[in-house]
């Protein structure tokens, strides 16, 4: 890359080689509008906004996607440019529904915020008024192609940034619509509600559905904290007003995943149907009733005094809960574990971050399934697929990723992979619990490769750091365990080792109501992802930040705290 | 200085244009000093003095020949002429109704709404027919100023006013002054 020397509104500027003029300008200071410009996205250059000079050239250019060469002479805001840009709104304005009185975003709309900027009073041609039906059949993302101005944002980041290329443009000129799939409606398409396509749309043309006419941008709260749902550590900006949460996007440019989140992190939290436990509950003549903290831990002590004790962790839980959690079992002598399987380790190889993917000449997939459980991770080696970078699976079941392989194979033809690969300059290993001995074995010449190993459930590492293995294989059996104490935090019970301790006193920590929860004798509310402070350890292996959006209900108490009073009581 | 003439009318809307005439609050005080308010809603003549106006402000859409009439003739008699808010300036919520044909939508209110039983559409000389489609008031005559806004906001329906009677011409850019719909 050089040095480049241009002027811009007369002002010098170097910019690098390659460089937009809409990025030099940007770097310089000096402001030049764009509508379907995205920072996160290839430039397109369809709403003429950016229109600037350049001296010599016949025909005014688009900023965003004119390069800029040494000696240009830039304008960005002469008469003639500020006029084609009002004209190019006058245009939109008319073309569809932009009357924002009745429009969820007015006050945050881009396309509202430039009509202002440049005046647009009125618009001068008259509407077609068209009938283009809204499409709510999908349960968090409306299409109301009525404030589609057509700028291809949302079918870009489907593209370039999840990867899954649902979206595209039918027809041409006036009759150009977004669709989803072969014209489908979104909540039948191969859609896989990411709602990435909702964080970069200018207007309302994609509204969330649960957050729609809840708050404007001047009144709403933005919390940083970091995705509990699965092991990738995702950021999230988590949008609140009061004590409601609006909604989540994922914040751009962070590790691991860049800003892109899936949809157990940006929709399912705010759908939460189970039924939150918000007071202590302890069984008395059968029956599970509301009790004091006082009351409820007083018989916990009880239980943990007296009887040999088998404490479960589902990881679905900070590590300050989880340090807690072992430091008091260690204290009562109890047998204490997580129920997450345990995930191998390679053998060979440096550990690689979740980014690397975009940064590898060869993937290798092994017993794991990315796209269902650790789904921004599948999303990124597609998007490395999309680049031309070779994926191969070794017992990937069939779900989605066998369209970006280049090979696809079972275990016992690992070796194959092995050869495929062995070229390769950087090859990436991307494993999980389903990693065979023999293909690991198999792989093993890739002695310069870097792994990423996807641990499963949601913070296993978490809770391995404090000392929690997995009791995977061991003997649970109710005639070695008197007492039972299930730390599940927001997580379900399924999907991980599950002792049948019938017999036993059983005393679940936990946010919701659960059938593990009515088989227990005491049952502790615990906070939910919105409500704690503390951190997870990532599948990366890195400490990140839980930090609350909204309070514990009165009657949940943290369960760090909790577990450290049940200590003094010991 | 001799005061101001100002005539207004409102069309198809909800009056909430009228009423945010009023909000202007303690400065309607001052707005009189300058200005003679004439025919309006607000003192119920229904048209314009003759001999005409300074500043005629029409709110509201146009949807039927009887508007197009309150139009033109707040356009013959006005010096400058203000349409004022969404519905005026854009057509608004009125043009929902575009979307389907006359008949469609005198059907679907007067014979088919559920509420309805052996309902049929009202037809007397005294009730003016419907326009095709409802157009803004920029459609059927034309406009000094535009003012939208739904409804305009004090501050901007205030700076509009002061201009005219300082002797110039609002200039509506940037989002202290221009505002669409409730983004007030």
């Amino acid at each position: 890359m050089s040095e480049v020397h241009l002027t811009i509104n007369g002002l010098q500027v170097t910019a690098q080689s390659g460089q937009t003029i809409l990025e030099a300008a940007r770097a310089a200071g000096i402001d030049i509008p764009t509508l379907c410009h995205h920072p996160m996205l290839s430039n397109h250059g369809a709403c003429r906004m950016c229109l600037v000079e350049v001296k010599g050239m016949r025909t005014l250019q688009t900023a965003c996607t004119c390069p800029v060469a040494e000696g240009m002479e830039v304008q960005t805001e002469t008469d003639e440019i500020n006029e084609c840009r009002k004209f190019s709104l006058e245009l939109l304005f008319s073309e569809r529904n932009h009357y924002c009185m009745f429009c969820q975003v007015s006050g945050d709309c881009e396309l509202q915020a430039l009509a202002y900027r440049y005046g647009l009073d009125h618009w001068r041609y008259p509407r077609p008024y068209e009938k283009m039906a809204v499409d709510a059949s999908d349960p968090y993302i409306i299409m109301e192609p009525n404030r589609c101005i057509l700028c291809t944002r949302c079918i870009r980041a489907c593209a370039e940034i999840v990867a899954n290329h649902t979206l595209g443009l039918r027809e041409r000129g006036s009759a150009t619509m977004v669709m989803a799939d072969l014209d489908v409606p979104l909540g039948q398409s191969s859609c896989v509600e990411c709602g990435v396509c909702l964080q970069v749309c200018p207007t309302g043309a994609l509204i969330d559905a649960r957050s729609a006419y809840g708050g404007h941008a001047e009144e709403v709260t933005h919390t940083q904290t970091t995705c509990m749902q699965c092991s990738v550590g995702c950021q999230l900006d988590v949008i609140s007003r009061s004590t409601r949460i609006l909604r989540i996007h994922g914040v751009w440019n962070t590790e691991p995943g860049g800003g892109l989140l899936c949809v157990d992190g940006r929709f399912r939290p705010l759908y939460e149907t189970r039924e939150r436990i918000a007071q202590p509950l302890v069984r008395d003549h059968g029956k599970l009733v509301p009790a004091g903290w006082t009351e409820a831990l007083a018989i916990v002590a009880k239980k943990l005094k007296s009887g040999r004790v088998l404490g479960l962790a589902s990881g679905a839980t900070s590590n300050e809960a989880l340090v807690a959690f072992a430091g008091l079992m260690a204290q009562v002598g109890g047998k204490a574990g997580q129920t997450m399987p345990a995930l191998p380790t390679l053998g060979f190889g440096q550990p690689a971050a979740v980014q690397d993917i975009l940064a590898t000449d060869y993937i290798i997939v092994a017993g794991a399934n990315p796209l269902v459980y650790q789904k921004v991770v599948g999303y990124l080696i597609r998007r490395a697929a999309d680049r031309g970078t070779p994926v191969a699976l070794i017992d990937v079941p069939r779900g989605g990723l066998e369209a970006s392989a280049v090979l696809s194979v079972s275990g016992q033809y690992a070796a194959t992979v092995t050869e495929q690969a062995a070229q390769a300059q950087a090859p990436l290993i991307i494993y999980s619990v389903g990693l065979k001995p023999g293909v690991a074995r198999a792989l093993k010449p890739l002695a310069h490769a870097r792994w990423l190993a996807l641990a499963p459930g949601r913070n296993s590492l978490g809770a391995r750091a404090a000392g929690l293995a997995p009791l995977e294989g061991h003997d649970l059996t109710s005639s070695r365990f008197d007492v039972l104490f299930f730390l599940l935090g927001e997580g379900s019970e399924e999907g991980g080792v599950m002792p049948r301790l019938d017999g036993a006193f059983k005393i679940v920590q936990t946010a919701y109501r659960s059938p593990l929860a009515e088989e227990a004798d005491v049952v502790l509310p615990a906070p939910i992802w919105a409500e704690r402070s503390g951190h997870v350890t990532n599948l990366e292996g890195k400490t990140l930040p839980l930090n609350p959006v909204v309070p514990m209900p009165d009657g949940v108490r943290d369960e760090a705290e909790v577990l450290d009073t049940l200590r003094t009581m010991m | 200085m001799a005061k101001l003439k100002l005539a207004t009318q409102w069309l198809e809307e909800c009056a909430g244009c009228h009423m945010s005439i009023l909000d202007i609050d303690e400065r309607i005080v001052e707005l009189l000093k300058h200005v003679e308010l004439t025919s309006s809603p607000l003192t119920d003549l229904k048209h314009p003095p003759e001999e005409g106006v300074d500043i005629g402000i029409l709110s509201g859409a146009v949807g039927n020949e009887e508007e197009v009439q309150d139009a033109r003739e707040m356009r013959a008699r006005a010096k400058t002429l203000i349409a004022f808010g969404d519905c005026a300036v854009f057509g608004g919520v009125c043009t929902l109704r575009n979307f389907f044909t006359k008949d469609e939508v005198l059907r679907r209110a007067y014979v088919e709404a559920e509420s309805t039983m052996d309902g049929h559409v009202p037809e007397h000389e005294d009730l003016s027919p419907l326009t095709e489609r409802v157009m803004s008031v920029g459609d059927v005559v034309p406009v000094d100023v535009y003012l939208p806004g739904c409804p305009p906001n004090a501050d901007t329906i205030w700076y509009v006013l002061s201009e005219l009677i300082a002797g110039r011409m609002p200039k509506l850019e940037g989002d202290k002054t221009l505002k669409y719909g409730l983004d007030g």
